[in-house]
């Protein structure tokens, strides 16, 4: 197997999901490719050896159509490449989908577990929102795997990397069918997928002017700030903020909610945390079922006291 | 103009998940079945796009068993003009996107809806894997859906890492889409009494094999080790998040 990891960065600083991803890969083979969409300095690029990176493809195009079908899929040919591994990020599904029907590499979102490359590729990835787990065997001695956060800890490495540059295919261009108009950021400094801790609150909060000292807690703890589906469809807060089985899902290592009674629904976006937190003045909220830490009290009077206790 | 909605039929997303037959199968003794919630979102939006423009027929495409007719009448209910459903076990992203694209291949369509993801498999990539395989454009996720007067572009907003991102994207397209695309629509007696007379095709399955196998199901740990804190002591639960160095 040779294996290709797709990294993305932050300001310059590799994210963590992409460090999992590169251990994930060097267990699968040593000789670790990496390529990322953003141009980083080569300071940077140098530094990506403690990550586990052996390769560095170094990369001077976006990831549209063209440049996947003139560079990318040439690259990836070139160096033999026959496994494939994203760390799971809404950016990445396009680029996983095309590659997989134009290399014909088997596509397995949702990976959980190591891979066992035998005859089969046998892994384990989740379904029904995580709410299950499914045994597959991919018949195919080559694969794209979009693997789940948290499946496997960062480990650090001791390699210089060795810098390559992508093959370029000078063919005619495709006609361009999509033209982006505009950009918006989001409210928020701190994206959803990539919070080490998230604050979450629902109904019990009564009404979105309360969420002040949710916003606050976040803000001290360096956390992103979620809602539950009844309170993004009474518009108290933004739609990309609701989490849960038809909204986000996401795997921090500790999610707090507040005043969140744990409905099925919920729980199948958040159920994959870490270290869950529970807030809630009702005893008998089945979210204490599955909380590794319970509060029983009243958010108003509970939230001002571990922001103190934070302090 | 042609407007395509493929949707998944799913568990209620309040079901409980559990297998049989030593964990090969699932269980779907008393579950009831949905049409995906991101589909619901996308057959609202194409319905509305019908209500302003009424020369607008809308399609929907099930690739599934024989089970999923009652969904497929339930959005011909809602408002949808025919409804189609592939024969054939849905078994995984590239199976049910061949499956789709070669259907489209033989009855073209200007707008492809789908929903972000099935909320069974998760796997967010039909949408893309489908463009791919037909040499269109495919985005997702979609929040907004408009068409321009000479209905050969669609205006829409797309969800990106840190934002929001406004395309106009030439038709065909595949769209896969989510909230607040549109509202949920309750289909009406009159659209029951129509739905039963328009039209629900059955076709074969095409070609195409396989090469992702299920072999076993399985559920997560339950957890066990609640600590409940008291409100009055919450520096116990500071230096428990500390200790596990979080």
């Amino acid at each position: 197997m040779s294996v290709l990891v797709f990294l993305e960065f932050n300001n310059n600083e590799l994210k963590e999901t992409s460090k999992q991803a590169l251990t994930y890969a060097n267990d699968i083979n040593e000789n670790v490719y990496a390529i990322s969409e953003l141009k980083i300095s080569n300071d940077v690029v140098e530094s990506l050896g403690k990550f586990g990176v052996s390769i560095f493809l170094i990369n001077t195009v976006d990831f549209n159509e063209n440049n996947i079908l003139k560079c990318i899929i040439p690259t990836i040919e070139e160096f033999k490449i026959n496994c494939i591994i994203f760390p799971k990020t809404n950016s990445f599904s396009y680029l996983s989908s095309i590659l997989s029907t134009k290399l014909n590499f088997p596509l397995i979102n949702n990976v959980n577990s190591v891979a066992r490359f035998e005859n089969k590729i046998c892994l384990k990835s989740t379904i029904f929102s995580g709410k299950a787990e499914a045994d597959i065997e991919i018949d195919s001695n080559s694969c794209i795997l979009v693997l789940n956060k948290n499946i496997i800890n960062s480990t650090s490495y001791k390699k210089s990397v060795i810098i390559k540059n992508l093959i370029n295919k000078n063919d005619n261009s495709l006609s361009n069918n999509v033209v982006s108009l505009k950009k918006e950021k989001l409210e928020g400094d701190i994206l959803l997928n990539d919070a080490d801790i998230v604050v979450s609150a629902g109904r019990g909060l009564k009404g979105p002017e309360n969420w002040k000292m949710i916003e606050k807690l976040a803000k001290i703890l360096n956390a992103g700030t979620a809602c539950s589906k009844p309170v993004s469809d009474a518009g108290w807060r933004p739609h990309h903020e609701h989490v849960g089985q038809t909204g986000l899902k996401i795997s921090p290592n500790i999610y707090i909610a507040v005043g969140i009674s744990g409905a099925i629904q919920h729980l199948a976006g958040v159920n994959s945390s870490k270290i869950i937190v529970v807030i809630n003045n009702d005893p008998e909220a089945p979210f204490f079922k599955h909380a590794d830490y319970g509060i029983i009290g009243d958010a108003f009077d509970v939230i001002p006291k571990f922001i103190d206790a934070l302090k | 103009m042609n407007i395509l909605i493929c949707i998944s039929c799913v568990p209620d997303t309040t079901s409980t998940i559990s297998f049989v037959n030593d964990d090969k199968k699932f269980n779907s003794d008393g579950v009831q079945y949905i049409i995906g919630p991101y589909e619901d979102y996308a057959l609202a939006r194409a319905v509305e796009l019908k209500e302003k423009d009424n020369s607008i027929n809308i399609s929907v495409l099930n690739v599934g068993l024989e089970r999923n007719d009652p969904l497929l009448r339930k959005a011909l209910a809602i408002g949808a003009d025919d409804a189609y459903r592939i024969d054939v076990f849905p078994n995984d992203s590239l199976f049910v996107a061949h499956q789709i694209s070669s259907f489209i291949n033989e009855n073209p369509f200007d707008i492809i809806l789908m929903g972000k993801e099935s909320i069974d498999f998760n796997s967010s990539q039909v949408h893309h894997i489908t463009g791919s395989l037909l040499g269109i454009p495919s985005l997702s996720p979609v929040t907004q859906l408009d068409l321009n007067s000479n209905k050969n572009k669609i205006l829409i907003k797309k969800e990106i890492d840190n934002g929001i991102e406004t395309l106009e994207v030439v038709l065909p397209a595949v769209l896969g889409c989510q909230e607040p695309i549109a509202e949920w629509k309750i289909p009406n007696m009159r659209g029951i009494m129509n739905a039963r007379t328009k039209p629900l095709k059955v076709i074969d399955q095409f070609e195409c094999f396989s090469k992702i196998n299920y072999k076993k199901y399985s559920l997560p740990e339950k957890k066990d080790n609640l600590l409940i804190i008291d409100e009055n002591n919450i520096n116990e639960l500071v230096v428990a998040l500390k200790l596990k160095n979080l």
